[in-house]
């Protein structure tokens, strides 16, 4: 198979990440528990990844990483953290669903939507500014990258918009996190999520919730900590506030090897990898008559002559792994004009290579 | 054998603390305490033995890491120490 869905979950993982995952899971138990080698050996992994990951994302203390199941949990404890009944909130017209179904939940909430053409950041930006000039925004909420489009959004220029306004913001690094700089303390963002599970190569079921100075955030779950037993009320400090319940150990120890793999090879290195496999895709697609839009590793492209669902099982039949729909996000397919129709998606990782992407292309 | 016990709230910030200090040469094992000298129960301790409660202050002030409370252990009891 050739694996074009790492936006969704990257398939091919570095072997350190599996090794770390088996050996956890018959030699740590979890931490803030016993006192035990087995609890001491698991503590020692959660400080280790908090410590690597605040390095590596601008964190100011490692007690604020957060481990968590994916980004969605994340963006779920920011959203809930910061946004109440009656608020104001604004969004990008590229948000997933991750964002505006919290939103939907909280209840009450006047989501103020900021469209734009697509890959145009200046237009992005200007929208912004114009959105918060009223001072009533309790939040600002936008993804770094759209998981349909690649589009990078100008969220260096939100960030600062915000840190001028001093509306908090939340960043959703989910397609970004491991391929381009998340920085959490040059943002002044109040929350950053992402996955473990994409671009920083580790395990289904994990992710990481950055979070800023000044806020304390609310849990979604209450529960044992290994901390304050005899008080009723969560702690009021991280990360034990926001980590209810026994730890997932090996996808926090499979998270490790996976953000020191990335760490090792260096961003750009990946960039460079995944761009030279989509510069491939972006002109082969487009020379058979799909239409497509996208940059970075996410392309999204509309066949000409059948459905994207119908071309992405075809391919799939021939050992080419893509996804077609709306990708859980159908505000940024209204944004970006395909909501009719959705997309196939096709999205690389480091592990694929402009030949698998001619060898796909034979088959398209 | 006199030492020092430095509280701390949780195991990740125990952990810190003795990080910090056993990478300047100060030996600082975190543990569980007994319960009767932490306010809610549950909490972590760091150890130092009792000639180097002022090198390990200064490292953990510079640290940003301060312990929540400081107790003296001599002669089988603990008694708290005011900073």
């Amino acid at each position: 198979m050739i694996y074009f869905d790492s936006a969704a979950t990257t398939l091919q993982k570095p072997a350190s990440v599996p090794a770390a995952v088996a050996k956890a899971i018959s030699t740590m138990t979890t931490p803030g528990r016993g006192d035990h080698p087995a609890a001491r050996a698991a503590a020692e992994l959660m400080l280790g990844l908090r410590t690597e990951a605040a390095a590596f994302f601008g964190v100011s203390t490692p007690e604020n990483v957060i481990l968590t199941t994916n980004a969605t949990h994340g963006l779920n404890l920011a959203i809930k953290s910061l946004v109440s009944p009656g608020d104001t909130v604004v969004i990008s017209g590229y948000e997933h669903n991750a964002v505006t179904r919290p939103l939907e939940a909280v209840g009450d909430v006047s989501v103020r939507v900021v469209n734009g053409r697509l890959f145009d950041r200046e237009q992005m930006a200007e929208g912004f500014r114009r959105a918060l000039a009223d001072g009533k925004a309790a939040a600002v909420v936008c993804t770094h990258v759209s998981n349909v489009f690649g589009y990078e959004l100008p969220i260096d220029d939100i960030a600062a918009l915000c840190r001028e306004k001093g509306v908090p913001l939340i960043v959703d690094a989910s397609q970004s996190a491991g391929i381009l700089p998340v920085d959490l303390g040059k943002w002044g963002a109040a929350f950053a999520a992402m996955p473990g599970h994409k671009g920083l190569y580790g395990p289904q079921g994990t992710g990481l919730l950055l979070c800023g100075e000044g806020v304390l955030p609310k849990p979604l779950l209450e529960g044992g900590t290994g901390s304050l037993s005899r008080q009723q009320e969560m702690p009021d400090f991280l990360p034990d506030r926001l980590e209810a319940g026994t730890h997932n150990v090996h996808g926090a120890a499979g998270l490790l090897e996976g953000l020191r793999f990335v760490r090792g090879l260096g961003s750009q290195r990946i960039q460079r990898q995944e761009a030279s496999v989509t510069e491939v895709l972006r002109k082969g697609l487009a020379k058979r008559g799909w239409r497509v839009l996208g940059e970075g590793p996410v392309l999204s492209a509309v066949p000409p002559r059948e459905e994207p669902e119908t071309a992405a099982d075809r391919l799939a039949e021939k050992g080419i792994a893509v996804r077609a729909g709306l990708h859980c996000a159908p505000l940024a397919h209204m944004t970006g004009g395909t909501i009719d129709t959705g997309t196939v998606r096709f999205s690389a990782s480091v592990f694929n290579t402009p030949a698998e992407a001619e060898q796909a292309l034979a088959l398209v | 054998m006199p030492y020092y016990l430095l509280l701390s709230r949780s195991i990740t910030h125990a952990q810190r603390m003795s990080g910090v200090l056993e990478r300047a040469g100060i030996t600082a094992r975190f543990f569980r305490p007994p319960m009767g000298l932490t306010d809610r129960s549950c909490g972590y301790a760091v150890r130092v033995s009792a000639d180097r409660l002022s090198a390990a202050l200064e490292q953990l002030r510079e640290g940003g890491l301060w312990p929540s409370k400081i107790f003296y252990f001599d002669g089988g009891a603990y008694s708290e120490v005011t900073i």
